[in-house]
Parts: structure tokens; sequence; C-alpha cells
């Protein structure tokens, strides 16, 4: 996939793998030893462990010091405090994942002031600018991703048909261009579809949300979640009514790409690639450490993912075997194929 | 006494027991015009240095302040600092009394964002568009993202559009007084577009063009901040110039000021030397002829060339694209020099999508030109340096346009009595008049279609 986004100042992206630390500049970086501090969202979803991961492990090599990881319990007062604590601490530079919009912009400019380097991943908060307030913004193309959902589900809506958005009702800005992304490709290709939608502010209103539209919406051919864990909440919700229907998500959790071996709900996902965006924000960290220029959005493409190819994408997407119940699940769909062909 | 000289004494009393209050609706709403503009700007927040600052009497200065409560443009906010006796309660602006929507147009791209009443971008976002699909392509598509923008986040209902267009706005003749798009945007011409903006949403749309806006955000949220003279510099397909001068904003006899691309550089114009298009050609004919072999590889992979490969490029230090930018940069600064003499600037903020990609070396070759023939006393203390605000800039600009029109004395003295700008009669009369000149146009509403 290309990038099809622009940054969050409407900038054009730098792909991740354009930046790259010269064998001189690794010398130096080795030879500062950087410490580094990262602020999550949580550090419990399938993402967060992987991007941790990827920093990590990139840092290391570089020998960089990750000395804190902040996890905020998707809590705005939460993630203000651990700034301004880190603020006061010798590190070096934070990467911080921003939760709310606005109202976290003042700590993390905050942090910039106090001489530490900041690097974001997925956003920057409205009125924050590079150079002054961060060094740069690392991010999968969020666009794109929600174009590739669009495309994955077009093929199950009929001429003239519906298709729904779980949309999340919180001002988020990944989420946001996934969905204005997945309107415009459905605008765009397919203008015989009605859109409709409901959105959710808590996890566990996206299943009641999800057969709200099914209910509102006699004839809905398909429904686009913005993540994986709601789009599985609604798959539990609508199954336990007996309601089978296709459904495309952003990310390769583990019970979606489970769902997609065992040819469930799930038929496509437009999948981020975690550990290597969290190494991308290892190398413009130290690229910012070391007061190379960075560009200020460098983006990753996503990867579409189908229930053909659910193992290998695995494989691309976490850096891990796929668990077994996929593979046995991928592999017992697969016999009962041939089976059904051969009689 | 004379009978006469009775009648003389009498009337001025009268005129002495009327100053400072109001003779009329039009005094009246001058006052409230005025303690609005007051507490917005945050020159005065207090009953009392209101009353001093405006010289309007303290029963004055409470009804009007009751009145602008009661309209929903004031409230009452923190106490203030006390000089002795209790501590002042403080006047607030209701900056969410409406929302502002703001968009950017360009030759490749739309910008859109909402901001509140001072101007403080709330929410924004920027996609790809091509500006040859046409007036009604991207009218519909502005229209689309704004309506779902609002619903989303929630906004109160806007007050105002600011628009940058790109290409020179004519300045209109009178307030609220949509002006067609001039010929910069050929396929345009003819095209009511401001006219359906402002129906489509019930609101003024304000107009200028991307440069002057994106001057506007530079000087209000960017390095200019602070700043009374700086120069904004757009280096894109096309190059222009914005002048910021005493604080204002230099639009020219006609709104087209600042068309610096026009320069001549030998026999060719200056964009059509060191416009974004001319580095691409520039870079590829180097590609061709094997004298940038890292050029030639991206553009055997990628199978075409821009700007932003040849300014990734001079990163990696190949030598043919740092000597392409810097005399670029040079051929810019030589242009600039003359301006620069003229003006006096504290700062040049070089922006688009040149100065983005063309790193280091576009920029030292721009300095190298400005500071060699400028006057020592102009080069002293001038900076000069890259935007940091992408197309942002001209977001806040846009944003800072409508503020600047709205609140403007002339322009809130007509609607600050009903509480909304829309309600001013001089807008109310150019909607009907729109509205008539659209009608006998027959032209089509811009469709809802999904963002």
């Amino acid at each position: 996939m290309s990038i099809a986004g622009l940054g969050p100042h409407g900038e054009r992206a730098v792909p991740a793998d354009q930046i790259q630390l010269s064998e001189t500049d690794a010398i130096n970086a080795r030879a500062r030893r950087f410490s580094v501090a990262v602020v999550l969202h949580t550090t419990t979803s399938d993402w967060s462990k992987q991007e941790l991961a990827g920093i990590a492990a990139t840092l290391g090599l570089h020998s960089a010091a990750l000395v804190e990881v902040v996890d905020c319990n998707f809590d705005v007062d939460l993630q203000i405090a651990a700034l301004a604590r880190l603020a006061r601490r010798p590190v070096d530079a934070v990467i911080s994942i921003p939760i709310g919009n606005a109202r976290v912009a003042a700590a993390h400019s905050a942090l910039t002031q106090s001489g530490c380097k900041l690097v974001l991943l997925d956003n920057a908060p409205t009125g924050m600018l590079p150079g002054a307030d961060y060094a740069s913004v690392v991010s999968t193309d969020n666009f794109g991703l929600g174009q590739s959902c669009a495309s994955m589900l077009s093929a199950h809506i009929p001429a003239n048909g519906a298709a729904g958005i779980l949309g999340y009702g919180i001002d988020f800005f990944a989420t946001h261009e996934r969905e204005i992304a997945f309107r415009k490709w459905m605008a765009t290709h397919r203008p015989d579809v009605t859109l409709v939608r409901e959105r959710f502010a808590e996890l566990e209103g996206a299943g009641p949300a999800a057969l709200a539209m099914v209910d509102k919406t006699p004839g809905l051919s398909g429904i686009f979640a913005v993540w994986d864990v709601p789009a599985m909440k609604a798959v539990r919700a609508l199954a336990e009514q007996g309601i089978d229907i296709p459904i495309t998500t952003v990310d390769l959790g583990n019970e979606v790409a489970l769902d997609m071996a065992r040819h469930g709900m799930i038929k496509g996902v437009g999948a981020q690639l975690p550990y290597d965006q969290g190494s991308a924000a290892a190398r413009v960290t130290l690229a910012a450490l070391l007061g190379l220029p960075v560009p200020p959005w460098v983006a990753l493409a996503g990867r579409e993912v189908t229930p053909g190819d659910v193992i290998e994408a695995y494989q691309v997407i976490w850096h891990l075997p796929a668990p077994r119940a996929i593979i046995d699940s991928v592999q017992t769909m697969a016999s009962a194929k041939t089976s059904d062909a051969t009689q | 006494m004379q009978p006469a000289r009775d009648g003389f004494v009498a009337e001025e009393k009268t005129a002495q027991r009327s100053v400072g209050r109001p003779r009329s609706v039009e005094a009246a709403q001058a006052s409230l015009a005025l303690l609005l503009n007051l507490v917005r700007t945050g020159t005065a927040t207090t009953r009392q240095e209101l009353e001093r600052r405006s010289e309007l009497g303290r029963a004055v200065v409470a009804d009007r302040l009751a009145t602008m409560i009661d309209l929903g443009l004031l409230k009452e906010g923190e106490l203030g600092q006390a000089t002795g006796g209790r501590a002042p309660r403080q006047m607030q602006f209701r900056q969410d009394a409406g929302s502002l929507l703001v968009s950017v147009i360009d030759q490749s791209s739309i910008a859109l964002g909402i901001a509140d009443l001072n101007g403080q971008m709330l929410v924004e976002h920027h996609e790809a568009a091509q500006l040859d699909a046409g007036p009604e392509a991207i009218l519909d598509r502005l229209a689309t993202i704004f309506d779902w923008l609002l619903k989303e986040t929630e906004k109160p209902a806007p007050w105002g559009i600011g628009l940058a267009l790109p290409g020179p706005i004519e300045k209109p003749v009178s307030d609220f007084e949509a002006v067609p798009v001039l010929q910069t945007v050929q396929s345009w011409q003819d095209f009511p577009f401001l006219e359906r903006m402002s129906m489509r949403f019930g609101v003024p749309v304000f107009a200028r063009s991307g440069v002057q806006t994106m001057t506007m955000g530079e000087a209000k949220a960017g390095g200019g901040r602070g700043l009374s003279d700086m120069i904004y510099v757009k280096l894109g397909r096309s190059i222009s110039a914005g002048l910021i001068s005493e604080g204002h904003l230099h639009r020219g006899a006609q709104g087209a000021a600042g068309m610096i691309g026009h320069s001549r550089v030998g026999e060719d114009l200056l964009e059509a030397v060191v416009g974004a298009d001319a580095i691409a050609r520039e870079g590829m004919i180097a590609a061709e002829d094997g004298r940038s072999p890292y050029l030639a590889q991206a553009w055997a992979r990628q199978g075409e060339l821009s700007v932003v490969d040849i300014g990734h490029a001079a990163q990696l230090g190949d030598l043919f694209c740092v000597d392409l930018l810097g005399r670029c940069g040079r051929l810019v600064g030589e242009a600039l020099a003359p301006l620069t003499n003229l003006v006096n600037p504290a700062l040049i903020v070089i922006g688009g999508v040149v100065s983005e990609s063309g790193g280091d070396s576009l920029l030292a070759g721009i300095r190298e030109a400005v500071y060699r023939q400028s006057h020592p006393m102009v080069s002293r203390d001038l900076q000069i340096i890259r935007s940091q605000m992408g197309a942002s800039s001209g977001l806040v600009g846009a944003a800072q346009v409508v503020v600047e029109e709205l609140f403007a004395p002339t322009i809130l003295q007509g609607w600050v009595g009903q509480g909304t700008p829309l309600r001013h009669p001089d807008f109310q009369k150019s909607r009907e008049h729109v509205a008539a000149t659209l009608a006998s146009r027959a032209a089509p509403p811009a469709e809802r279609v999904a963002p």
C-alpha cells in the first residue's frame, strides 16, 4: 500500500524506511548513551506491546536506555501528570501518543520547553507545531487504512445496498481519518451504497451500537469498525443474536486474526505495523537527539490482510509465528474446502 | 436674561447631560462593540478597567455588560487582582458562542478546520485533492467534510467561513459581499463558489489568497508571533509573498499584493525557474543524463520525480541536488532583497512545498543573497527561517481573517445588539441578493455526499 493521507499540518509523508542512521550517526548515538521514556495510552493491547518492542529493540541497538514506560490507561489527566513529571526528570527524549486532542497539548509543549526531545505517535494535538513543540510525528497512514477497509468491504455490498460504520464517539485523529477515508472511498467508487453510522464512546458500547445499526437498517450488508477491539465486540454481540454480517476493520489483533482464520464475520483488515512504527519512532528520536534534521511527519503504509493470507500477515505484522489456534483453523478451513471440491 | 440666551443655555445643559450616554441606538451599539472588543482582546476585563478604557460611565458599562451576558457574548469569569477592597470579577468573551469554518484550497490539496471565535484551531483535516477536478467537486467535498466535522466534534454552529484560494482575491466593494474568484483559477471563472458556500452554510464568507492567509497564520501562531513587520514567502508550484507591515496585512490596491513569482530571472519568470515543477524538471534531466545517481535510482523506482525527492537527495549528500537547491535559494533571495530593503522586516518566513523539501541548501542560498544585497541596517537583526506550520498556517490565517472582519468595529456595531453576525442587516440583504442571483443562474445547490 502507498501512503494516501497527509500529515497533521498537511505535510507529504516521508516513508519510515527513509529514516536511517548512518554508521557515523550510530557511533555517535552509542557514545552518548541517551535515555528515553515512552508514554502510551495503554500498555496492555497487542498494538502497544509490539510498538514498545520495536522502540526498545531499536533504542537498545544504539545503546539508548528505555528508562520508563508510562501506561496512561486512556486517562487524559494521568497523561498530563506523567508528562509534567517527566519534564522534571533527566530523560533526553520522550515518545508519546497524545490521548486527547487540545487537552494534552500544553503538557506536551511544556515537555519540549523543558529541553526534552518529543516524538509523537499517531498525531499532533491541534495547535502544536513541529520544531517548536515537538520533533516529529510517526504514524501509520490512517487515511490509507480507511480506504483499504472500504475497498475490501465493497466486495460484500450488493448494488444499492447499505453499509454501516461503527465509529468512535471521541475526538481522536486516527479514527476520524479512517472514517473520513472510508466515506470518501465509498462516495467515489460506490455512490450506490447508503452509509449509516452508529457511534460508541466506551468499548462496551460497540456491541449494542452494532446491533442498533442492524435493527435500524434492514438489508445492512456490511460494517466497517474503526479498530479491531470494537469490531470483535460487535462480532460477539451479532453472533449472539444469530446475525452474520461481513465486517472489515483496522489492526490484526489476535481475536480478529482467529476470526478471519475461521472464516468468521471479519472479511478484511487494514493492519498497522506497530513493531515497525516503534522502530521508526526510535530512529527518529535518535536522529533528533543527535541534532539531525527530522521530517515533521514520518508515515508507514498499512498492510491489507484477507482470510487467505492471515498466517503470513501475522508474521509480518507481529514479528512472531501465528498462534497454533490460527494455523489450525486455517488448515481446517483449507481441508474442508478441498474435501468440498472433491465431492 | 434674554429669552434667546435662555434657550441657548438650556441646549448647552442638555448637551452636557448627554455626555457618555447613548443618544441613539447607534451610540448604544458603538458602546457595546467597544466593550466587547476590549474584553475579547484582553485589553480590559474588569468593570473598573472597562470604565477607564472606554470612558463610559459605571451605569452604562453595567448595562452593556448585562446586555451582552444575556446575548451570550460574555460571561463572568474568575476573580481578578484586588487593588484594595474586594477582588473584581473578570469578564470573559464566550469564544464558544459560535465557530468559524476555515479552508485552504491549493493546487493539489485541501485543508479544513474549525476554529473558535478567537481564531484558535479546534480541529483540522488535510487531504489530497486536485484543483482541476473543478469547483463543483471541491465545493461538494468542503461542504461534506464541514458537515461531518461539525456533527462529529459537536462544535457550535458557524458564524463565518474563511477561505484561502490559490490566487489573488479582489477586494469587495462593501462588507459581506462575496467576490468572484479571479483569473488565476481559470476553470472557476464565473462559478459562484463563494456565494454557494455562503448559502450552503448560511454564513458570510471571507476569502483571501493562500499566501495572504499563510502570512497571517505565521504572524499569529508561527515564527512571526509578536512581530509587527514580517514577510512570508510561499515557494510551491507558484511563488508569492505576503507582507505584514506595522501589524497589518498589506493587500494592495486590488488585493493582489505579493506576486513576486512574476519577477524576471533573465528571460524567464522566477516561478518558471524555481517553482516546484521547474525544480522537478531539472531533477529529471539530471537523472537522465547521469549527473545525479540518486535521482536516477529514484526515477527508476517510482517512475516520476518531485521536489520532495530532490530535497531528500540533497539531505543524503547528492551534489547535484545540493547545488540545484542552493542556486534556487539564491534566485529567490535576489528577488526578496529589494523587498527587504523596501519594508525592513524583522523576519522572513519561507514556506511551501519547496521550502519544506529544500532543506538547508535552499535556506542558505536565500540567506546568502538577501544578506549580501540588503542595507546593513536592514539586515542587522533580520531573521530568515523556514516555516514550521505547513498548511496549518493558512487555516490559522483564514480564521484570523474572519475574526478581524466580524469584530471590526464598523461591522461589529451592526450586529452586536443582535448577539450574532448572522443577523447583521447588511448580511441579511447580501443573502437575499445572492439567493436571487443564484436563482436567476439556476445553479443547483451543493448536494450533500458522504465525507
